[in-house]
Order: structure tokens, then sequence, then C-alpha cells
């Protein structure tokens, strides 16, 4: 006994520093699995209003750059509205949605982007919007210009959201004029590459072929842009195509990005459960 | 000891938000993430029993880890650098110098500081990356990220130095 309290009195230090390093190693395992916990909502909650309020400061500096890119987007998206074509069918049938064909399968939202990050292994974007506002985990980020990323954690009034750049962040991808499809990562270096994987090698890929989302995974609807095809590597010993992507979304410029809320989602989930329990 | 509580806790302040709103937003590249906060546990009094520095390298690792979302990594690294430092102190220091109070560039001079601040940031980047990605990245492309980082870091800590530090040479209790 009186070793034992010894040895404590001797290596106390050494033992407190072990002891909280475990603790530290502790809560970075919890993190790393995003999709277990939600993570850090004290921190979120603090860090949300801290960001914030540097926002509100520093938004006056890009206002010129901001309402530009939003004057850009409401032209492209007038484009499509039924008013700016010119219809050249003298006798059309009409779709109409009073038999209730169309229903509504995802609504968005906005959210301001109040912190951002491209040079980290695991990027964090922060939003002004949360749990109050009708976002919650698991739902898609995109902007104007392609994807941004998945949300990962919310409080009251803020999300976290898990950029493209992250190395635990995948989404399903699929060539937009063949609808071959696969999943795409980060590389992990350049904030605007990333790779696309499982495209088999028979597939015709050339630099500059658009990349969608598949709208496989409940995150994204189809066909969000991701980006456009910049090299292809064949490797003989595989059978699928390593294809970098130039991502289409600048991550160093978010201001304004839309949050994906799938009103079907409960009944996928359901579905993936139930397919899973007849394996 | 008292009267050096008032200054490191503004210390601790500043470097806090200098870290999350500039230094954390500069986005260089992915090869360099210059991080300046460490110089908060680097600049603690020279009398700091070894248990406080330990204690407060956690506590101020926390707090960067809950406002960048890297929850406990640099916890992690701010405790082995508080760990480490009476050890990287008595090392880099000839026997029998006369010490200030807290460390100071002006009193030690820049080639000390520059040896210790290069040591302890290397130590505590190359840990916290290495927590952060050590499998993600390849073995080369980290090291090119740490010594980068490591060079930008201390650049910045020292430009932090010389804007804050107190000139007078010599200044006991």
């Amino acid at each position: 006994m009186y070793n034992l309290f010894r040895f404590f009195l001797r290596y106390h230090l050494f033992i407190l520093f072990i002891s909280l390093e475990f603790f530290c190693f502790y809560l970075t395992y919890r993190t790393k699995k995003y999709n277990q916990a939600a993570y850090n909502n004290f921190g979120l909650a603090m860090s949300g209003k801290v960001y914030q309020s540097y926002t509100g400061v520093t938004d006056y500096l890009y206002l010129r750059r901001r309402s530009d890119s939003l004057v850009n987007e409401n032209a492209a998206l007038r484009e499509r509205l039924i008013e700016s074509k010119f219809d050249n069918k003298v006798d059309s049938v009409q779709v109409s949605d009073s038999a209730g064909r169309y229903v509504q399968h995802f609504t968005y939202l906005t959210a301001r982007v109040i912190y951002n990050s491209v040079d980290q292994a695991s990027n964090l974007i922060y939003l002004n919007r949360g749990k109050l506002q009708g976002v919650s985990r698991q739902m898609g980020v995109f902007n104007a210009n392609g994807i941004v990323g998945q949300v990962i954690s919310v409080t009251d009034n803020y999300a976290a959201v898990m950029s493209v750049l992250s190395k635990d962040f995948k989404v399903s991808a699929k060539l937009k004029k063949s609808e071959y499809f696969g999943n795409m990562h980060w590389d992990g270096v350049n904030s605007t590459t990333a790779t696309l994987e499982e495209i088999p090698k028979h597939v015709p890929v050339k630099p500059g072929d658009t990349i969608v989302t598949s709208g496989f995974s409940e995150l994204f609807p189809r066909n969000i842009m991701i980006g456009t095809v910049k090299k292809v590597k064949t490797q003989a010993d595989k059978n699928f195509l390593e294809i970098t992507v130039n991502l289409s979304t600048d991550f160093g410029n978010l201001s304004y990005v839309y949050i994906v809320k799938n009103i079907r989602r409960n009944e996928l989930q359901v579905l993936d459960s139930l397919s899973k329990k007849n394996d | 000891m008292i009267s050096q509580i008032p200054i490191n806790l503004i210390r601790f302040f500043l470097l806090l938000l200098a870290q999350i709103l500039i230094f954390s937003n500069l986005n260089f590249s992915s090869f360099i993430n210059p991080y300046i906060f460490p110089l908060f546990i680097l600049l603690l009094p020279f009398e700091t029993p070894r248990w406080l520095l330990m204690l407060l390298g956690f506590f101020s690792g926390l707090a960067l880890d809950m406002l960048l979302g890297s929850t406990g990594m640099h916890a992690a690294a701010g405790l082995l650098i508080g760990y480490l430092r009476p050890f990287l102190i008595s090392i880099i220091t000839p026997k029998g110098t006369e010490f200030e109070i807290s460390p100071n560039v002006y009193a030690q001079g820049l080639t000390w500081f520059a040896v210790y601040l290069g040591v302890a940031t290397l130590v505590y980047l190359g840990f916290y990356f290495v927590v952060e990605a050590a499998t993600f990245y390849n073995f080369f492309f980290l090291l090119l990220k740490t010594i980068l980082s490591v060079i930008m870091s201390v650049a910045f800590m020292l430009i932090f130095l010389y804007l804050f530090s107190s000139r007078k040479k010599r200044r006991f209790e």
C-alpha cells in the first residue's frame, strides 16, 4: 500500500498527463463517428454566436460580389421559367398538375455561411440556421454552383456542415451523359478537385464531361451540379476508372447556400431498415 | 505571481480571437495551416508549476477545439506541450542564466526564442496533424505540411511577440 502511494506521488504528473491525453482521444474518437453522436453542441452554439457577429462585420466588404452572384443566379432561374420559353408546339397536350401527378419531394431552405475553412483534413462550415428553422442532421447543402456538403449537427439556431472537402464525406455521383454512377470523395490536398470511383472501365469518359448528383442518396435531388471531369486514369489491375473531378463549387468563397429538406426521407429510412432486416 | 494573471488572461483572449478570426480563416492552402495559439502556453511565467501548465494547455486547447469544431485534438496537443515545456526550457537554456518572470523576446533574445518556438510548434503541429488525419494523408504530404505550417506559425508568432512584448530589459519583483 505504501509503495503504491509512493508510486502515485512520484509519477503523479505523468499519470495526470496520460489520463488527460486519453480523455482527449476519447473526445476525438467520439467526434470522428460523425453519423453517431450529435457532437459538441455546446461548442457549436458558442462559436455560432462568435462567427455570426464576425460575419455581420465582414459582410459589408463583399456586398458587391455577393449581390452580383445573386443577380446572376436569379437570371439563370428566370431562364427556366415557363414565361421565358417560346412555345413552338402548335397543338400540344399540356401536362397538368391537377391530377396530382407531381408531388413535392424536396424543399429548400436558404442559409448564410458564417464560418468556413478549406485547408484542414475535415473542413467544417457553419450556417446560421438550426433546429428552430427546420434543419436536421443528414440534410444536403448546395449553392448555385454545386454541392457543398452535409449537415452533421444542429443546435437551436446554427448548423455544422461537413464540407465536400472532408475525409469522411462521400456522395453518390453520376456522369450526366451516360448515367453511370459511382462514389465521389475528396483527395485531401487540393480544395478544387475530388476523386470519382467505381465507374466501370468500358464507359467512355472525356475531360470536360459533367458530373452531377445521382439522386440515390437521400441527401440531394438528382442532377445537382458537382463538377467536370479533369483527368481520367486507367489502371491495368483494376476494373474501374479513377476520375479526377474539378469541383464546380468555389469553396473559398461561399456566402449563401441551400439546405435540402427531403420530405420523403422517413419513408426511405423505413425502407432501408426493412431491407436490412430481410438480409 | 498574482500580477501575471490579468496579462495572461488578456493574452489568452487576444490569441484565441486572432486564431479563429484571422489565422484559421486565411485558407492559404492545404500545406500551410498557421497556428499562433500555442504561444499562450509558451509565454506563461517560468515559475508556473507543471500541473498548471498541463491543465492550462488542456483547457485552452479545449476552448479552441470548441470554436474550430475539432473536438479534443487541440486539447491533446496543448496538453502535450504543457507537459514538455519544462524539459524544453531546461535543455535550450545555458546553465546559470538569470530568468525574467515570463519568457520575453527582448530578454531571451531572438535565437533562443526561435529555437524555443520552433521546437514547441513542431511538437504541437506534428502531433496535431497526425491525430487529425494520419491515415488520410500520405507521409510526405504530412511532413511537408508540418514543416511549412511550423515555419509560418513561428514567423507569425515572432511578429506577435515584437508587437506586444514589453521592452523593459530587466524586471524583477
